[in-house]
């Protein structure tokens, strides 16, 4: 019974990354090699982040997101019509993916695809992120071609949102996608060295138990261009639970919460201790909406820019 | 109780209540951010208003000394007391070492309820005490299902006691599985409660708990009698005069009373239950009337030490207290199974 509940745990660490769209660890990560002819003739023959070799006959006509970031991904390049398969409820962006089937919630822990669903909706395209070894070579086996993306950080983002775009014939889209992405951050980066450079930050992403992000996570990096020099450089994981103790001995300038994690900013200042916090007694706590810094898709741009406007205000 | 070894016991409790105000001293003085045994001193003579308050200290020391690791020091002297007077009157009711709130899936059962509570949205409007409720009645219903499984026959055997535990806390595990589904972004707090922990709990956590232990231990003292008699046997003590049955439901009630305090402000902590009692019986013997405060005391310094560990091993993250219990619990709790065996083999 300890096994089942360690397992248990892990599911829900897993569900955790999986909800946090973060990509981290295992995965090859980096970046992702596509052969295609300048004009993305096909065939397209690509090698994705489990190191899968993918090729891909023509384009896609049938495709099932199966991670809420590749659903905003796919949508974004104008395939909404395509989209025939989603994940879940967290697909919840933009609204029209919450009338596409949801073929998701098999498994024991129900974080697993339907494997009969998606076989029914034959799909010539299934895309998504990290884990899931088992049914994914499942699906292999079935002949659906399993494409997994994970974006380490927000150069390797627009590096998939292209090979997306590429693999899926919108290969424009990606292109004037990715620029927008692009100068929108240069935009940032340019209002941070404005701004007098980096100040000091903390991330919530939950809490209790206090819990932040580490440097290899998708949200750091953001952090970093947003103008942060995070807390929590020296955490050791993705997502540590962190001493409140060593929270309040080297107080960050600004603190940044979740509206998961803390009902209003208000909250986050009459916890234990918290009042404590310089950056939390002068009101410098700001929440922000944790889909756009959590899932690796086009909306983490928006995120970029909430989190500069929250660490740099005047600016 | 002028029998022999009165002196030894008594002697033994010292020592035990020593070993546990230098595990509260190392606990109070070590924590992810160093403060010298000065400034805590000065702190707490401040605070005991023994000293005007000190210029030189700041305030991030007061804070971090007075609201997260005081609190946190005495929720894991109160949690663990809790924890191990109930493995004392699980182990005492089934007559079996092996019996212990998280094995039998007591812990879970609290735990569980708990979080249903959460998922509805309930807890966050009543506050800790329907969570704390719901957690007993969780333990409580668990605690009469195990039992009532495990019982053939006189006694309840190891195997069938086992095999119970393992049946209530797949099923309970599977319904988690369930909420967790359902859970959305409350999965986190399920996640807290399935590994434990005492960080970010401060005073009022001590406040919510502490009646309720201070219940279950009062209540626990007017049943060691029973259970040393239950001990003989039911027909044996029903001729000594035990309600046997109504004695019984009694023992439950207390233990998961004693266990679901714990668990509502701390999670499910395994192995403090089951270790707690076994290493003392060794020590004090199988009277409960002996065994009960040595439980306390030990349950005590077991939790504050593996909270100690939890929050400065990997400073200055933290460990879930759950998982540093059953690193030092599980080769114990194996080699408990080993040597049961071979004591059944031999037919002791």
């Amino acid at each position: 019974m300890r096994a089942r509940v360690i397992g248990g745990l892990a599911v829900a660490l897993f569900v955790l990354s999986a909800c946090a769209g973060s990509s981290s660890g295992t995965g090859a990560g980096g970046s992702v090699g596509v052969i295609a002819s300048p004009s993305a003739a096909f065939p397209v023959t690509m090698t994705d982040d489990d190191g899968q070799q993918i090729t891909l006959a023509a384009p896609p006509e049938r495709i099932v997101t199966f991670a809420p970031s590749m659903t905003e991904t796919v949508f974004a390049l104008g395939l909404g019509d395509e989209v025939v398969g989603v994940s879940g409820a967290y697909d919840d962006y933009p609204p029209a993916a919450t009338h596409v089937q949801q073929i998701g919630g098999a498994g024991e822990f129900g974080v697993d695809p339907n494997i009969e669903e998606v076989v029914a909706l034959e799909p010539d395209l299934f895309l998504t992120i990290e884990g899931g070894d088992q049914w994914k070579q499942q699906l292999r086996d079935l002949g659906i071609p399993v494409v997994t993306l994970n974006a380490t950080d927000l150069p390797d983002l627009l590096d998939d949102i292209r090979t997306v775009g590429r693999i899926t014939g919108a290969v424009e889209e990606a292109d004037r996608l990715t620029a927008d992405m692009q100068t929108r951050a240069d935009a940032v980066t340019t209002d941070v060295e404005a701004a007098g450079g980096p100040v000091s930050c903390f991330f919530e992403v939950y809490f209790p138990p206090l819990t932040t992000v580490g440097p290899d996570t998708f949200i750091y990096d953001l952090l970093r261009r947003a103008g942060c020099d995070p807390a929590t450089a020296g955490a050791k994981t993705d997502y540590p639970t962190w001493s409140i103790e060593k929270l309040i001995a080297d107080p960050p300038d600004v603190y940044l919460a979740t509206p998961e994690s803390a009902k209003s900013t208000a909250a986050v200042a009459k916890r234990t201790g918290f009042d404590a916090i310089p950056a939390v007694a002068a009101g410098r706590v700001a929440l922000i909406d944790s889909d756009l810094v959590t899932r690796p898709g086009p909306r983490v741009i928006e995120g970029l820019e909430a989190l500069e406007t929250a660490l740099h205000p005047s600016g | 109780m002028a029998a022999p070894g009165a002196a030894r016991y008594r002697r033994t409790l010292v020592v035990l209540a020593l070993i546990l105000t230098a595990s509260v001293l190392l606990a109070v003085a070590v924590g992810a951010v160093w403060i010298s045994p000065r400034t805590t001193l000065q702190i707490v003579a401040w605070k005991l208003h023994l000293i005007p308050r000190p210029a030189d200290v700041s305030v991030a020391s007061q804070v971090i000394l007075l609201q997260l690791r005081l609190p946190r020091v005495v929720l894991a002297v109160v949690v663990g007391a809790g924890l191990g007077a109930s493995g004392m009157m699980f182990q005492g009711l089934f007559r079996n070492p092996l019996a212990d709130p998280a094995v039998i899936g007591v812990s879970s059962g609290a735990a569980l309820a708990a979080i249903v509570v959460i998922v509805a949205g309930a807890g966050a409007a009543a506050g800790g005490l329907l969570v704390s409720g719901a957690a007993f009645l969780g333990a409580l219903v668990t605690a009469f299902l195990v039992y009532r499984l495990a019982r053939i026959g006189p006694g309840v055997q190891v195997a069938t006691l086992l095999l119970a535990g393992i049946a209530v806390a797949a099923a309970i595990s599977s319904v988690m599985s369930l909420v967790m589904a359902f859970a959305g972004e409350q999965i986190r707090s399920i996640y807290f409660w399935l590994l434990g922990g005492l960080g970010a709990r401060g005073w009022s956590s001590v406040e919510v708990v502490v009646p309720f232990l201070a219940v279950g231990i009062l209540a626990a003292t007017f049943q060691v009698r029973d259970l040393n008699l239950l001990a003989l046997g039911e027909e044996r003590a029903a001729q000594l005069g035990v309600e046997v049955a109504a004695s019984k439901r009694r023992a439950i009630a207390v233990g998961a009373l004693l266990a679901a305090a714990a668990v509502s402000v701390a999670g499910v902590i395994g192995f403090v239950g089951l270790m707690t009692p076994h290493v003392l019986r060794l020590i004090v013997g199988a009277d409960h009337r002996r065994l009960l405060p040595a439980v306390l005391l030990g349950g005590a310094i077991f939790m504050v030490l593996a909270d100690l560990v939890a929050r400065t091993a990997l400073a200055p993250e933290e460990l879930p207290l759950g998982v540093v219990t059953a690193l030092i619990g599980a080769p114990f709790f194996l080699w408990l199974l080993r040597r049961e065996h071979g004591r059944s083999l031999r037919g002791v």
